[in-house]
């Protein structure tokens, strides 16, 4: 660390030479009797060296409520979200997923998670008018293998999906070559691709959208229930590390999560799933929950009777995605449905 | 700054050649640079540099501690100490039952934190604090500035928006029921740009900068002294990873309350922190605690958890010097923090004794 840059005394560059001090982090790690002793100085100097790099670490980082609401360019993270493709359910998250932050959908199986996961896949690579983001995608699998057929299926009939969209724009498009998959089936595996591979594609500006289905498989059958603190540490680390990644490169990153029965009525009371009847909770805890900024969940509900005009596999169910938690959504739902072009809202 | 040389905690020998100099108050020394002082008193130009620094630590220390009243030389009974408190001012979170049990809203000097579950409405609160703050004293507020720390990037400004809409909506009707100037008056720059131009944002990334921005509050807080609030959202976020030895979290977390101790009575401001919950495994069954750490536990003057009961959302007082644990129940509405039930509605005619926070209800309203 090059301490002449920073506007200090030159006794002050001379002592945090001599104490082998290399960088502003340990600074601020120290405390200011350890940071006296350490260089030798007398506490005036050390507030003011305190003082200068918090300075140089914070230069122009103020803003005020009004800049974020008004400068609407500055800030897209404010103002942008990423489509799901469809504008019901865009109307239903305020205009799609944030694109900073860990945004989990959770759900039964085959209640269309990774339908819609493949779905932003595709959304993403959009102009920016047609609320994508012009990047590719990666979808990380980690336990099935990624349903390329359905993919396929997905991309033919994206003219009829996005009716909102001019036909030229669509066919300009390759959406097969901007989708990376990664398979990552243990945790190991799963962290090298956090820190590498993701890391390098969305430096290189290819991805703006991370897809992971699902989390919950990777700690299934890993951990007993007396190693809960160890797998604690590991959620804890990978959504620090996915959280700093979105935050850098203004990524969204979407969770598929899966569901686990509750328990007793006091698991119930804790977890936050408001949906009146539902006798099950996303998986992995609290632990993981604390790292989310928002949670969707689907579900498959089973009507009385057949409601007509939905394309659903089986007569008299419906699909709902709701909101369960959001900063800035209340806690609301929408019905939904899965046909060959892709994930649609129903009213 | 017209504090004399002789007052300065400088070397007696270099009080001595700038008394025989002829400077007499730190001013001058300030005025003249570090260049001139050097020649003029012949000691080196780092001497020199040395020198002013501490003049400035010192006057600025000094403007500090006579802006808050608080130091080490300050005495007073307890009596001072008790008017004092009682015209503190409040900060409302437009939750009635939530302010009753805090004892008349958030408490400026006093560092309050809110714990809960993802999704029970503590950033909500916060954002709904920020706004409250800049309440106008003739309805009720303290008429301050509000900053916003954000580690995890959950500040909307789309919702602070809403937040802040419907509190001038509130305030206008209040005004329209009272008719009185001024309410006029206060409204004229009680609006919703001026609500979002007083909310001073910083986003920090992880936990050195977090560290960073504290230390640089006291000296945004004395150029901004209108600030009576200073949220941190949340403050468990970048303390509960990356960190291998616990001592060291620890020990950063205390440096850290006691900054803000110093900091919320300095400055007169609240400090609202929020925190995570984390479970705890017991003999035979698991609780949810808040996060950090039993010592951080003391850091807070006052403990707010927020918690589920099927499908209501619930706060506690858990911990206070002043009020007794109790918990209530509220609501989080498109307009923000609100009460479940409306308030009892007091039969009053011609004015008499109306809180200037609460409007009279009219009919179509009661029917609803």
């Amino acid at each position: 660390m090059d301490w002449d840059q920073f506007d200090l005394n030159p006794k002050t560059v001379a002592a945090l030479k001599k104490a082998d001090i290399k960088s502003v982090k340990e600074i601020l790690n120290l405390s200011g009797a350890d940071l006296q002793r350490l260089m030798k100085l007398p506490s005036a100097d050390i507030q003011c060296l305190l003082k200068t790099v918090s300075h140089t670490l914070r230069r122009n980082s103020m803003l005020t409520a009004l800049q974020l609401y008004q400068d609407k360019d500055n800030f897209p993270s404010q103002h942008q979200r990423l489509s799901l493709g469809c504008s019901l359910l865009d109307n239903l998250l305020k205009g799609g997923i944030p694109l900073v932050g860990i945004t989990e959908l959770a759900g039964e199986s085959s209640a269309g998670k990774t339908q819609i996961g493949l779905q932003l896949c595709l959304c993403v690579q959009y102009p920016h008018k047609y609320g994508g983001l012009e990047s590719g995608a990666v979808y990380i699998c980690t336990e099935d293998v990624f349903p390329s057929k359905r993919l396929q299926q997905l991309i033919d009939q994206q003219h009829k999906l996005r009716a909102d969209v001019p036909a030229e724009i669509i066919q300009k498009i390759r959406f097969g070559n901007s989708i990376f998959v990664e398979q990552a089936a243990d945790l190991d595996t799963f962290q090298q691709c956090i820190t590498r591979r993701l890391s390098l594609l969305l430096a290189r500006g290819m991805v703006r959208l991370v897809v992971i289905d699902s989390m919950a498989a990777l700690f299934r059958g890993e951990f007993g229930p007396a190693e809960a603190a160890l797998r604690a540490r590991y959620l804890q680390t990978f959504g620090a590390q996915l959280h700093s990644l979105s935050t850098r490169f203004r990524t969204p990153i979407v969770c598929i999560n899966q569901v686990t029965d509750v328990v007793s009525e006091s698991e119930a009371a804790q977890c936050s799933c408001r949906v009146v009847g539902s006798r099950v909770t996303p998986a992995l805890g609290i632990t993981w929950s604390n790292q989310l900024l928002m949670r969707l969940m689907v579900r498959r509900v089973s009507l009385p009777g057949h409601s007509p005009g939905t394309a659903s596999h089986c007569a008299g169910s419906r699909r709902t995605l709701s909101v369960v938690f959001a900063p800035h959504l209340p806690p609301s739902f929408c019905y939904y449905t899965v046909q060959l072009e892709g994930v649609k809202g129903t009213k | 700054m017209q504090r004399e040389v002789g007052t300065l905690p400088l070397a007696p020998a270099l009080r001595a050649r700038l008394a025989a100099a002829g400077f007499q108050t730190a001013q001058e020394l300030l005025d003249t640079g570090p260049c001139g002082l050097s020649k003029e008193i012949g000691i080196s130009r780092e001497e020199a540099l040395e020198a002013l620094q501490v003049v400035r630590q010192e006057c600025h220390g000094h403007a500090a501690r006579t802006a808050g009243g608080s130091g080490s030389t300050r005495k007073c009974t307890a009596l001072e100490l008790l008017e004092e408190e009682q015209s503190q001012g409040f900060i409302i979170t437009f939750c009635s039952a939530l302010d009753n049990i805090l004892g008349g809203g958030v408490q400026l000097t006093k560092i309050t934190e809110i714990c809960g579950a993802p999704g029970v409405g503590k950033t909500q609160l916060c954002m709904q604090l920020a706004v409250d703050v800049q309440i106008p004293e003739c309805f009720g507020g303290v008429a301050g500035e509000a900053v916003f720390i954000d580690t995890e990037g959950s500040f909307m400004v789309d919702r602070v928006v809403d937040i802040a809409a419907a509190c001038v909506q509130h305030c206008h009707l209040i005004a329209e029921a009272q008719q009185e100037e001024d309410h006029r008056k206060a409204l004229e720059t009680f609006s919703l740009e001026n609500i979002l131009s007083h909310i001073y944002y910083f986003r920090c990334r992880d936990y050195t900068e977090l560290l960073a921005q504290v230390y640089l509050l006291p000296e945004f807080l004395s150029e901004h002294s209108k600030v009576r609030l200073v949220v941190i959202d949340g403050i468990a976020f970048p303390f509960r990873h990356d960190f291998e030895d616990l001592s060291l979290r620890t020990r950063l977390l205390n440096g850290l309350a006691q900054q803000l101790i110093i900091i919320a009575n300095d400055h007169r401001s609240a400090v609202v922190l929020t925190n995570q919950m984390t479970t705890r495994i017991g003999q035979s069954q698991s609780t949810l605690v808040p996060a950090l750490g039993e010592s951080w536990g003391h850091a807070a003057t006052v403990r707010l958890i927020f918690h589920w009961d099927n499908s209501q959302r619930l706060a506690t007082l858990y911990k206070s010097p002043s009020q007794k644990e109790c918990t209530v129940a509220y609501l989080i509405t498109s307009h923000g923090f609100r009460d479940v039930q409306p308030p009892a509605v007091t039969p009053s005619t011609g004015g008499t004794e109306l809180n200037p926070r609460k409007r009279p209800r009219t009919e179509e309203e009661k029917l609803q």
